[in-house]
C-alpha cells in the first residue's frame, strides 16, 4: 500500500486543538472583561465628589454641583465637568435624600416608560429627544427658549414645571403628552437627568446640543 | 504611536486602546500565534 501524504489540515486533532484554544481564550476574556467593566461603571462616594475624584458614575449627591460639558481635546470628545457646588431646588441634598430621591426618578421614568419614546444612556426610541445629556441642553439655559416658556428662574424649576405639564409648551412638532407627574416626581426626575448627565458616556450622544433635526423631532 | 492615556478608570484594555488598531493587533497576536505552534507540532507528530 502506497505510503499516504500526511497534512496537518485533514487531521481531526489539529482543529480540535485549535477550537479549543480559541473558545477557551474568549471565555477567559470575556470573563477578565467583565470583571474589568464592574470597576468602569460602579457608582462614585460622596467622599470621591468633596475630593475631586473623577468617577465614570457619580454620586447621586452629584445633584449639589455645578455640571458643564466641555470638550475634552485629549479625548476628542465631549465630557462633563462637575465644577462648583450649586443648590438644587433651593437647597442642600444630603447623601440619603439625594439617593432617594434619584431612587424616585428613576422609578418614576420606569412607570412613565419614558424609554418608549425618548433614549436614556442608549437605550429606548428615538421618537422623542435623547434624555442622556438633557440637564445639560442649552435650550434650558438662562437665556434659552424653555426657561423663557415655563417662567422659572432656575434650569430645574424649569424642567420640573414641563414635566408637570408637558402639553401646555409646545416644543417639537411632536408634542409630549401630559403623563400626570405629581410635583414631587417630577423633582425625582429632573435629579435623575441632572445625575445621568454627570455620567461619563465617552462622548455619547456625539454633538449634543448641536445638531438639530434627526434625534431633536423637528 | 504609544499616546498618554485617556480613560476614566485606568484598566489594561484601556492601556491597550491606543487608537483602532492596538487592540485588534494585541487580541490577534496571542491567539494566532499558538495556533502557529499547535500546527507545527500535529505536523511533528503526523511526521512521527
Amino acid at each position: 500500500m502506497a505510503e499516504q501524504p500526511k497534512s496537518v489540515w485533514s487531521s481531526i486533532s489539529f482543529w480540535r486543538r485549535s477550537a479549543a484554544w480559541v473558545t477557551g481564550f474568549a471565555v477567559v476574556l470575556l470573563i477578565w472583561l467583565t470583571f474589568d467593566t464592574i470597576g468602569q461603571i460602579t457608582m462614585g462616594t460622596d467622599a470621591d465628589l468633596q475630593n475631586g475624584v473623577t468617577k465614570r458614575v457619580p454620586a447621586p449627591t452629584v445633584i449639589n454641583y455645578n455640571i458643564k460639558y466641555e470638550m475634552n481635546e485629549k479625548r476628542g470628545h465631549e465630557a462633563p465637568v462637575i465644577g462648583e457646588k450649586e443648590s438644587f431646588f433651593g437647597k442642600e441634598w444630603s447623601v440619603d435624600e439625594a439617593a432617594a430621591l434619584l431612587h424616585l426618578g428613576k422609578l418614576t421614568s420606569q412607570a412613565k416608560n419614558c424609554m418608549n419614546c425618548h433614549t436614556l444612556l442608549g437605550n429606548g426610541a428615538y421618537y422623542a429627544p435623547d434624555l442622556t445629556k438633557a440637564w445639560l441642553d442649552p435650550a434650558w439655559n438662562n437665556d434659552g427658549p424653555m426657561m423663557g416658556m415655563t417662567g422659572k428662574s432656575t434650569r430645574e424649576e424649569a424642567m420640573a414645571e414641563f414635566l408637570m405639564h408637558p402639553s401646555k409648551y409646545p416644543t417639537h412638532a411632536r408634542m409630549m403628552p401630559d403623563l400626570g407627574i405629581t410635583a414631587e416626581e417630577a423633582k425625582g426626575l429632573v435629579a435623575f437627568l441632572k445625575h445621568m448627565s454627570s455620567i461619563d458616556t465617552n462622548g455619547f450622544p456625539r454633538n449634543f446640543g448641536k445638531e438639530q433635526g434627526g434625534t431633536y423631532a423637528k | 504611536m504609544i499616546e498618554p492615556f485617556t480613560d476614566v478608570v485606568p484598566s489594561f484594555f484601556g492601556l491597550l486602546n491606543q487608537g483602532p488598531l492596538t487592540l485588534t493587533i494585541f487580541l490577534h497576536t496571542i491567539i494566532i500565534l499558538p495556533m502557529f505552534w499547535i500546527y507545527f507540532s500535529e505536523k511533528k507528530k503526523l511526521n512521527k
